[in-house]
Order: structure tokens, then sequence, then C-alpha cells
């Protein structure tokens, strides 16, 4: 029997194959060993799209210039989940407050970059790409992110399936869009699934008619077959592993709480995905921005209070960082319809057991600032190189194009 | 493919088919020139087809106005058109746009046209995510079709003062002060000559020539004060050129033909092993010498020895995938919901991922495009807003007379799948169409199904 048969044959039956398929997943724990020769820590992305507050995320409550700023909107001294005897956090955010106190979250102060530019799309644009300027002879249909430069820079040719997963319906961000590397977008477990509606004799006579053997000879319709063999087992295997997936952490019923479950569950099926990405939008507060501000706030800090039991309760915690960011902040002073307008400098958080928990940086001069918005002291880039080079382990200078000072935002 | 490209002899390669005893003229033949040219053929075409032989058949995809007799259809189709079109531009949402188009892919009467637009539209890719404008998009989407079968050189000179081409490539103004590289870079990269067959020099003076290339109001304007009407030399000419010199110059050169020979060889042909310079060669002069005429081209390339050589060696694009399906069993549904999911299998039409285009062959497949490729045509085939012309799908078995399990299995491979399944793999197919569940229809949609989750129907 030549090699391509006896591989072959081997996947079909569903064993331990060798097969060189460049797609999903195949062969969960074999990949699962080799990765962690190298490294097999994780990234949890959770993009805060609309530029959040910071102001009333990270509240400085112990500066006049504060209250004096947001009249309204204001978070009084005795609400505020007190930090320390200027800053605290916003009162949505017990979750997160129980993080920091278990010594699992460090809070990034003052972090932009400079000249910000105040259109959503365009300072997106440049968090996603980590690039300050499109080169002018960059076509900006070319772009590539942060997070897809360092896919196909550490893991391409890999073999390694789903290097990067993007979960939720909205657009593929630009993040993850890098040149060689394709990262799928899933919207839910339910679509990773060859549905049946529950025929028992479908799923067996499309089973039984794809273990059947293909002309060798036909090298396209062997990847062909070979993919759709490991589409099969690994979709089954990833149902088997979710649907056997149980855990005493209660999720709140938000969205981006369903899509950290997902990652918790997908992270614990074994999957080699190094960089998950979600997103929680709605944070372009113009007006009456205090109910809204504060669903979104508890929205997060519940979610992710929930996903950091969840991922230690399956012992994954060491293993998992997680890094939250929006465009950026809003304007220090209130405007007239009870909002805030687009504004610069904003804090940033990395959750997890890894990370160096505390108040990293100090917070932002609120009277010494540039066209009334708070000034960044630290540029955004140099938080991704300590993340590309310290818990990813790639050389950020491959990522970003130079070297930047790195933070220390991870225990040692 | 089947064939050794590397002993291929290109003037046999490109010689019309003729039908023989090794390789007689049959519905599966049929069938392959239908999904190639077109998206897909209905029972009914394939036993036209037959009759009229490939030429004929060939012919009257080339021009089905005329040849056919069917002028009536095509205005109802227009007329039909016409109004949804106004509904699209009326319209705020842009992902109408979508729905629009592969509502025309399913319904026109001319195949081949909407194909070859398909293509140019992966050839110019411009995406809305960033253009924004159903109506820009939808003007470039006609030029697009106007000059799909047409003639390259004017298209080019059209879509160098496209509105929607224009801002999506950020070329809106264009000022001698600083002129914008990226048309002129896109322009030879990937529009006309390929990499490696023009300099970065090239590329800056190329840029003056189509400095004072505005919009304004959305359209095209010639600022005259913002032109560099100086001295440029690229590609081995030097003079006072402007963009349409720009353009002319572009494609006098010898890779031009080459570049747009070789991409309509692997779009209508094959994706992989890559096809020979030497076998490109008799397309590229045809090109070359008829003033870069697309249609005759893509005729030749229709009716070659090696497009029919060719059966199962491309990998079916999702659009290909789901209109070719609803084509054959003369389905209409939801256009919305099917863009929408066409768009998660990665092919989202006027949302195509960069000015690359689609990648297109293997790159159209993993595990959870694979999976959602079969789920997808369960959706068609199960669901209830999909409405068949012949009524449901056993009126579709019935009018072709098809009744036995095992016929009815042979029938649907025939008509849905370009390669043969392995005997073993036929037989679960026909063990499962003999036991029961559900009333006819179901049991046929269940059997499509079943074949959609095959490693042969993703191949065309």
């Amino acid at each position: 029997m030549n090699t391509t048969r006896r591989r072959f044959m081997q996947t079909a039956a569903g064993s331990t194959a060798l097969v060189s398929a460049p797609n999903f997943l195949l062969n969960l724990n074999a990949h699962a060993a080799l990765d962690k020769q190298n490294n097999d820590n994780i990234l949890v992305v959770v993009q805060l799209s609309g530029g959040n507050d910071g102001l009333n995320t990270v509240v400085p409550y112990g500066d006049d210039s504060y209250n004096k700023n947001r009249f309204t909107l204001r978070i009084a001294k005795q609400q505020v989940l007190k930090l320390n005897n200027y800053i605290g956090l916003h009162p949505a955010m017990t979750g997160m407050k129980e993080l920091y106190d278990e010594g699992k979250l460090a809070i990034l102060q003052g972090i932009g970059y400079p000249n910000p530019n105040r259109s959503h799309f365009a300072s997106m644009d440049i968090w996603h790409t980590a690039r300050l300027d499109a080169p002018e002879d960059t076509n900006p249909a070319r772009r590539t992110g942060w997070i897809g430069r360092y896919l196909d820079g550490a893991l391409s040719g890999k073999g390694l399936d789903v290097p990067a997963l993007h979960l939720g319906s909205d657009r593929q961000p630009l993040a993850v869009v890098g040149q060689d590397v394709r990262v799928p977008s899933v919207q839910s477990l339910e679509g990773f699934k060859f549905q049946t509606g529950g025929d028992q004799k479908l799923a067996k006579a499309v089973k039984a008619a794809n273990t059947v053997a293909r002309p060798a000879s036909n090298d396209l319709l062997n990847f062909m077959h070979r993919s759709t063999v490991t589409a099969m087992d690994s979709s089954k295997q990833v149902q088997d592993a979710t649907r056997n997936y149980s855990t005493p952490v209660k999720y709140p019923g938000s969205g981006l709480a369903k899509k950290l479950k997902t990652v918790a569950q997908l992270i614990d099926a074994g999957l080699t995905t190094r960089v998950y990405y979600v997103t929680l939008g709605g944070f372009d507060t113009h007006a009456n921005q205090q109910q809204a501000h504060f669903g979104l706030l508890k929205q997060l800090s519940d979610a992710v209070n929930a996903f950091m039991k969840d991922i230690t309760h399956h012992g994954h915690n060491k293993r998992v960082l997680l890094m939250s960011f929006s465009e950026f902040g809003r304007r220090i002073k209130e405007n007239a319809s009870r909002g805030t307008d687009h504004g610069a400098a904003a804090p940033m958080f990395i959750l997890g057991d890894p990370a160096r928990s505390g108040i990293i940086g100090a917070h932002p001069s609120l009277t010494n600032t540039q066209q009334g918005d708070l000034k960044e002291h630290t540029d955004f880039r140099q938080v991704y190189a300590s993340v590309l080079d310290e818990w990813l382990r790639f050389d950020s200078r491959k990522v970003l194009g130079r070297k930047f000072t790195r933070l220390d935002v991870l225990d040692t | 493919m089947a064939t050794d490209l590397s002993k291929l002899d290109p003037t046999r390669a490109w010689n019309a088919y003729e039908p023989g005893k090794s390789k007689p003229w049959t519905r599966r033949m049929a069938a392959h020139l239908y999904r190639r040219a077109g998206f897909g053929a209905t029972s009914e075409q394939l036993d036209e087809a037959v009759k009229l032989g490939p030429a004929g058949t060939i012919k009257q995809l080339m021009n089905p106005k005329t040849d056919s007799g069917d002028t009536k259809e095509f205005k109802r189709f227009e007329t039909e058109m016409e109004l949804m079109t106004q509904t699209v531009m009326g319209g705020e949402e842009s992902h109408q746009l979508a729905a629009w188009w592969l509502y025309r892919m399913v319904a026109t009467p001319h195949q081949l046209l909407e194909k070859t637009t398909l293509f140019w539209h992966g050839h110019f890719a411009t995406s809305a995510d960033k253009v924004r404008d159903s109506d820009l998009m939808m003007r470039q989407n006609e030029l697009l079709r106007k000059y799909a079968l047409g003639k390259f050189e004017p298209l080019v000179q059209q879509m160098s003062r496209d509105a929607a081409m224009l801002y999506w490539l950020d070329s809106t103004t264009n000022r001698k002060a600083r002129p914008n590289e990226n048309y002129g870079r896109e322009l030879m990269e990937l529009f006309c000559l390929g990499e490696g067959n023009y300099t970065e020099k090239d590329i800056k003076e190329v840029a003056r020539a189509f400095t004072g290339w505005e919009l304004r109001r959305d359209r095209f304007k010639f600022n005259q004060y913002q032109h560099d009407d100086g001295l440029k030399s690229f590609l081995g000419s030097t003079g006072k050129f402007n963009g349409d010199d720009a353009v002319r110059i572009v494609l006098e050169q010898p890779a031009a033909p080459r570049f747009i020979a070789t991409k309509l060889v692997r779009y209508f042909v094959s994706e992989e092993p890559p096809i020979p310079a030497r076998l490109i060669e008799p397309i590229a002069k045809q090109l070359r010498q008829n003033s870069f005429d697309v249609g005759p081209v893509v005729q030749r390339i229709l009716s070659s020895n090696l497009f029919f050589d060719s059966v199962g060696a491309k990998v079916r694009s999702p659009v290909e995938l789901a209109i070719g399906l609803l084509r054959a069993l003369e389905g209409r549904g939801n256009v919305t919901q099917l863009a929408g999911a066409l768009g998660r299998l990665g092919q989202g039409v006027f949302y195509p991922p960069s000015v690359k285009g689609w990648d297109g062959g293997r790159t159209w497949i993993d595990s959870s495009t694979l999976l959602g490729r079969a789920n997808m045509v369960r959706s068609i085939v199960t669901a209830n807003n999909v409405r068949f012309k012949a009524g449901s799908l056993a009126a579709i078995a019935d009018q072709a007379k098809v009744n036995q399990p095992d016929q009815l299995v042979d029938w649907l491979l025939e008509l849905l799948v370009a390669v043969p399944l392995p005997d073993q793999s036929r037989t679960a197919l026909i063990e499962l169409a003999s036991s029961g569940g559900g009333d006819r229809s179901e049991q046929i949609g269940r059997l499509i199904h079943a074949i959609s989750a095959q490693p042969e129907f993703q191949l065309c």
C-alpha cells in the first residue's frame, strides 16, 4: 500500500493520522502536545467598540477637575469601588473589582498614541493595524492587522489549525487579517456542526459514503476528501467536548458572556487556537450616557469575571490572558446631552492569573490636557509589544516594525 | 487536472473539442459546460444541450438572446431587474446589493454574462464595506457587466474614472504636488500586468499621469489645474502623458495579454497546477491581435479540448455552489439570507476581502466552510421558503421520469456533481434513498443534502 493511501485510511478510520490537511483542528490532541513544546499561551482580546469613557470606568473620584467637568455624569465618591484614595472603578464593575482584589487585574492608565485621531473608523484602524499612518504606498485595502502579522510570522506553515478565531456575527476585525493566515469567524458552535436535524440515517449514510477511499491519482479530490473527513471528525469532537462541557460557573445571559463561554469551551476542548477575538459594541455614548454606560460596564465586568472563574475551574488559568481596549476615550468635559464626545487617552485592562495585578502608570492629568482631552503617556504599541514578546513569545519588532519599550504587565 | 499539462501541445489544447468514442458528448459533459460557463443547468437543459452538441450549446451560452428565440424571457427578466434595481438604489442597506446580484445570477437567461461579470468583480475587486454607497457600487457593477464580454481597454479606461473604484483606492483627489500612487500601482500590479512587470519608478510616473483625475459630487472630473503636464517616462515610453495614455501604454506591454489570458484560463478551466506559459500563449496572442476582445477568447476557451479535459479540476466557489444548485433545481429563495450565508462561507459579493479579490481554489476550504456548505445546502433543499418552479423536488424528479432509488441517485449525481463517486459511496446513498421517512420531496432533499457533504460536491 502506498503512503498516501495508508495515511488516508487512518484518517478515515479516525485514528491518529499525520495528515497535512491545511484546515481545521485535525487531531486535536497531537497538535496540542506539539504546540506545548513551544508555548501554548492563549490571548483573548475584548474590543470595546465606540470609544469607552475611560474617565467613568477608572474614575479619578479624588480629583476636583473630574467632579467639575462631569457635572451630571460624575460618580459619587461613596459609589466608586475604590482602588486607592484617588481612583476607583465604576460601581457596575464589581466583577472586575473582585478580580483586582484576587490579584488578577492589571489596570493600564493613560494609554493612547500621539496626535490622536477622533474618528471611530480611523482610530480603530490605528489600533488594529498598530500603525499610526498607512505608509503612502500601502493600499488601504491591503492593510494587515497586528494579530494577523503575528499569525503570519509565528504560525503560518506550521500546520496548526485555526491559529485564531473571531467569535461573533460582526464583521471580521482588521486586527486579525493577515497576509497568509486566514482567521475564521465563527458565529456560534451551532454553525460548527454538520446539521442533520437528528436524522440518524442521514448521518450514517454520509459517514459511510465519506469513509470510502478516493482514487489516489486525483490530488485535488484527495485534498477535499481529507478536508471533509477532518471537518466531520473535528466538528464531532468539538460538539462532544462542548456537549460534555459543564461548569459550575453561572454566566450572565449577555451576548459577551455567551461569547466568552464559548471561548472557555473551545479552550477546554483542546483547540490549538492562540488568539480569540470578541467585541462588545455600544460605547459611543454621546447622549444620556449614565444608564447605557452602567449596563455596558456591568456586562463587561460580569462576563470576564465568570470567564476567569470558569477558566480557573478547568485549570487553564495559567495560560489564558485577556486584554481589553477601545479605540479612544472620551472628552473630559461632558456635553450638553448628558453624554460625552470622542476623546483620546484611556485605560486598558489585562486580566488573568499571569497579569501583574495592580495599577500600572499614573492617571493622566485632568488639567494638563491636549485639546480638552487626556494626554497619553504610554503608547498602546508598548502594550502590544509586551503581550507579543512576553506572552505569545514572538518578536514584537516583526509585528510592530520597530522596538517599543515594554511595560511590565505580566507576573514574573 | 487529469491531463499532464507539461506534455500538452498548445495547438491541440485550444483546438475545439470534437466528441468521439473516447470522449463522447453526454449529459455529464453538458453539465460541466454549464457549471463553468454559467452556474448550472436543469435536467431539461442538459437534454437540449445533448441534442445541440457542444458548439451549438456554447453558441447559445454566448448569446442566448438571438439563438434560443426566448427574447420574451429576456424582456421579462430585464423589467424585473429594473424594478429591483430601483428598490436597492433607494435603500440604505448595502447588503441588499448582494441580494440583488444573487437574484440576477439565479434568474438571468444569460448565465455566462453574470459569470464573467463575477470574474471582473474579483479582478477589479472593490468592497462596499469601504465605498458605503449602493449607488456607486451598482454603477460599477453595471460597468463590469457592460464590458464583461467586450473589449478590455475601454473597461480599464472607464474603471479608471469609476467613482467606487476611486473611493476604494483613496484616489478621489490626485494633486500634482502629491501624486497618489495607489491607482497607478494597482493598475499595473493587479489589473493589467502582474507583479514583476514594472518598476517602482514606473508607478511614480504613472501616478503623475493620473494627477488631476478627481471626483466631484461622485462623478469623474478632470481638473486641469492639478494635472502635471510635464514629461513622464514609464515602461519605455516618454511623453506628456495623461491617464488615458497611461492605460494605453500599460496595455501595450506584452505582459498585459498574458496576464489577462492567465486569469481567464484560471477562472474558466483550472486553478492548479498553474497553466504553463506555453499553453497561455495562444490565448494571449488572440487577445493581443483582437484588441483585447474578451468574448471570442472566452468562447475559444470554453470550446477547447483543454476545457473538456478539466472536469472536476476546480474548487467550487460558494456562489457557484449555491447558484448552481438553485439553477439546476429552478429554485427561488430568500436571496438576502443567501447573501449572508455566502459571506460567511468567504464570498460576500460586493464585499471581496481585499483589492486582490478572492484567492479561490483550495483557500475556499476549511472545516468551518465545509460544514457551512453542507448546512447551506440543507437550508436550501429543506427550507419551505425556497420555491421550485416545478412545484416541489418530487415534481422535478417526476418530470425527469426518475423513480427507483438507484435512478434517483444517479440522476442527482449527474445533475449536481462533476466527479463520479466511488461505487461504495454511491451504494450508501442508494441505501439512504431506499430507507423511509418523510414524503418524496423530503427524501430527495435529504439525498441532496447527503451528496453535498461528499468531497466530490465541492469540485466543478
